[in-house]
């Protein structure tokens, strides 16, 4: 199932909270939606999933507008809450029913889901006497069990300790494997770069910049080095307004273009006894800072 | 539909597994069976008792003391005890009264200064209390009767005299208040009960799920139109279901006893009701129920936080409140056909009730009651689509409570 976004708009009152966003999800990958808190997530996803309709712009289902009788949607949403006071098994067949399972199936999917998640133990017991972390995993089951096309995920790992979240790595994974559509939000941007194939990163109800990671990496200007050496304050005396001192102690130097790099290159190898020196390759947390934080460079380039 | 079915199975298993909601239907339908099968326990009992208790003076109750020392006594005596079958009437013979019913030896007191004039003591003097009345009377018919005797009349000519009462009969065309005023406050006080019950249970359920942030779960799940009725019709089938087994259970347990109340009036009185009112009740609880419990689901949207829940639903239960009230001081004072009722009958607010009771107590031609039910039951619809769109909105707004005025703007959006 290919998901598309094309111009869509949306405004309560007078706050335009989506303003032209446009972006494409493919069968068997995994979206990035990131930005900041307020930037347009949670609307785009409830207009996805039909909760209110777009102002203008079109929602696509394979190229067609979506027919939300015939797409089924999993959705793991942000704010969590289920029946606190209600048995696991009951209201987790419930939901599953919701979205048009036969009561049989839905029991023997839920039943399927508490195994892989290890939560058989609980079936029979109240959702409030468990957990956060495991009233998680229990919500994880409502977006999951009736299998559906498109699987949103927001912010899944929050709240979850390390083996779990291993354990929920492996089931995304799984569903990307089955061909699913999977619409990934989190603030935590290793597990992005770990799935997405792609991400789309929305700021004030924009798209600021969308596409296949790997692309947007590549594109990134390679006008920037890494340099390690016993000589860093020479060389940052060198190059006043250009150096900057990294965490990790390294130098990243900015060069006036990409095409200074060579030459820059060959006089700091010659000048300098450096332990390492390479072009910067931002990360995802880089590149999120720089496009969806507060700074005008970012919204320039978009 | 047929996720109109589950959610609809779910709600309804939500009150059917309810321990209050199991637990007040079986306390209700026990209170009933005691009071009902009363008369049989307590021959029960008498059939073991203990006969000393009846081979007394053949008279018990409160001793009432009789002070009237310049008067014949015993002429007194015997024409109180006569009106006062209660009590047992007794010669003060200079017991200090005030101190005798403070004590608690006497209930009451008459201490009479000639026949023309007396003081009445009792310790409380409660609202029903007529003796006053009966003792004027006896007084009255006491002097007569002297007066009587003295003008030359035999005491049987005298008492023949006053004993005359014209015969007289009441032909009923339409219906007998005084016949149907029980069994309509009965009715139209549950009919007002359960609308508000389970109306507020509408709209705390949806607060729960919206507070509890399942809503976010289910809006993306379920159309709101299927979320909103199908809350609805379960409360309805939950709240219909409570009145069949407590109405149902009464009937049934008077039938059992009928021959055990014999010819108690209040019991006749309270059972003896047309069937067709029966079906009124049905009628107007249903349409009276669906109007109310939209507009306690609506408001329940709106709530952000289930302690607001109380002050959210107030406008609708004060709106519901008047209108019962209206009704029930109509009723008692025998203006059931009056303008304000008449008003009150068509507008769908007031009219579950106002209808059925001008239907219980007086004579409402066919025509009003289909124009009634039609105005109601198209409020209902209409109200149903609106409490389904302000549902949809009011869902998704959490913050501060939101204002008519925001619903009603991102109304026309939705």
């Amino acid at each position: 199932m290919d998901l598309a976004f094309e111009s869509v708009t949306k405004s309560f009152g007078t706050q335009t909270v989506l303003d032209g966003v446009s972006f494409h999800a493919h069968s068997g990958e995994a979206l990035g939606l990131l930005g900041r808190n307020g930037a347009g997530k949670t609307t785009s996803i409830r207009i996805l999933m039909g909760v209110f309709p777009a102002d203008s712009g079109r929602v696509l289902a394979d190229g067609a507008p979506i027919d939300r009788a015939k797409v089924s949607m999993g959705y793991l949403p942000e704010e969590r809450g289920m029946y606190p006071k209600k048995k696991i098994f009951e209201q987790l067949v419930y939901f599953a029913r919701l979205h048009g399972m036969t009561k049989p199936a839905a029991a023997r999917a839920v039943d399927g889901w508490l195994d892989r998640l290890g939560m058989t133990e609980y079936r029979d017991k109240r959702l409030d006497t468990l957990s956060k972390g495991n009233q998680q995993k229990i919500q994880l089951i409502t977006a999951l069990a009736h299998d559906p096309d498109v699987i949103i995920l927001d912010e899944p790992f929050s709240g979850l300790d390390p083996v779990n979240a291993m354990l929920l790595k492996d089931v995304v994974k799984d569903e990307i494997d089955r061909g699913k559509t999977v619409l990934f939000s989190s603030h935590q941007m290793s597990y992005i770069e770990e799935f997405c194939h792609s991400i789309a990163i929305l700021r004030g109800g924009k798209i600021v910049l969308s596409g296949s990671l790997r692309d947007i990496k590549r594109d990134y200007p390679r006008d920037r080095l890494v340099l390690r050496s016993e000589r860093a304050d020479d060389i940052a005396a060198a190059y006043p307004d250009a150096c900057q001192q990294r965490e990790d102690g390294s130098l990243l130097l900015r060069l006036p273009s990409p095409e200074a790099k060579g030459a820059t290159m060959k006089a700091l190898a010659e000048k300098y006894d450096l332990d390492e020196m390479r072009v910067f390759e931002p990360s995802l947390n880089d590149i999120f800072v720089e496009y969806a934080g507060d700074n005008e460079q970012g919204g320039e380039k978009a | 539909m047929k996720q109109f079915g589950v959610i609809l199975r779910f709600e309804m298993g939500n009150y059917l597994k309810n321990k209050t909601f199991i637990g007040v239907t079986v306390f209700l339908v026990l209170a009933l069976a005691i009071l009902l099968f009363f008369p049989r326990i307590a021959a029960l009992f008498k059939d073991d008792g203990e006969p000393a208790a009846d081979a007394g003076d053949g008279r018990d109750g409160p001793v009432m003391l009789l002070d009237a020392s310049d008067e014949d006594e015993d002429t007194l005596l015997a024409a109180f005890s006569a009106a006062f079958p209660n009590y047992e009437v007794r010669l003060a013979d200079g017991t200090d009264i005030e101190s005798a019913i403070a004590d608690g030896e006497a209930e009451c007191a008459f201490v009479l200064e000639g026949l023309s004039r007396y003081t009445y003591y009792v310790d409380d003097l409660s609202l029903y209390d007529m003796n006053t009345d009966t003792a004027d009377e006896v007084l009255g018919q006491v002097c007569k009767l002297a007066a009587m005797t003295a003008g030359g009349m035999t005491a049987e000519q005298a008492a023949d005299i006053l004993a005359f009462r014209p015969e007289h009969a009441v032909q009923t065309l339409g219906t007998d208040q005084g016949q149907n005023f029980f069994y309509t406050y009965i009715m139209i006080f549950a009919l007002y009960m359960v609308i508000l019950l389970y109306g507020q249970m509408v709209a705390t359920s949806v607060a729960t799920e919206k507070s509890s942030r399942a809503m976010e779960l289910l809006i993306t799940s379920a159309k709101p139109v299927s979320m909103m009725f199908g809350k609805v019709i379960a409360a309805c089938l939950a709240g219909l279901s409570q009145l069949v087994c407590v109405f149902g259970a009464a009937l049934l347990f008077y039938r059992l006893n009928r021959a055990a109340w014999g010819g108690n009036m209040i019991m006749g009185m309270l059972f003896d009701m047309p069937p067709a009112l029966l079906g009124y009740m049905l009628l107007y609880f249903v349409l009276g129920f669906f109007l109310y419990a939209f507009m306690f689901g609506a408001v329940g949207s709106t709530a952000t936080k289930l302690e607001d829940i109380n002050t959210s639903v107030l406008p609708v239960t004060v709106l519901f409140i008047v209108g019962f009230f209206v009704v029930v001081s109509a009723m008692s004072s025998g203006t059931v056909n009056s303008a304000l009722m008449k008003i009150c009958s068509y507008v769908p607010f007031t009219s579950p009730i106002a209808m059925f009771t001008r239907i219980a107590m007086s004579t409402v031609s066919w025509v009003e009651i289909a124009l009634s039910t039609l105005v109601l039951a198209a409020s209902v619809i209409g109200i149903g689509v609106l409490a389904a769109r302000i549902y949809k909105v009011g869902v998704l707004l959490y913050g501060s409570r939101p204002r008519l005025g925001d619903i009603l703007r991102s109304l026309r959006k939705a």
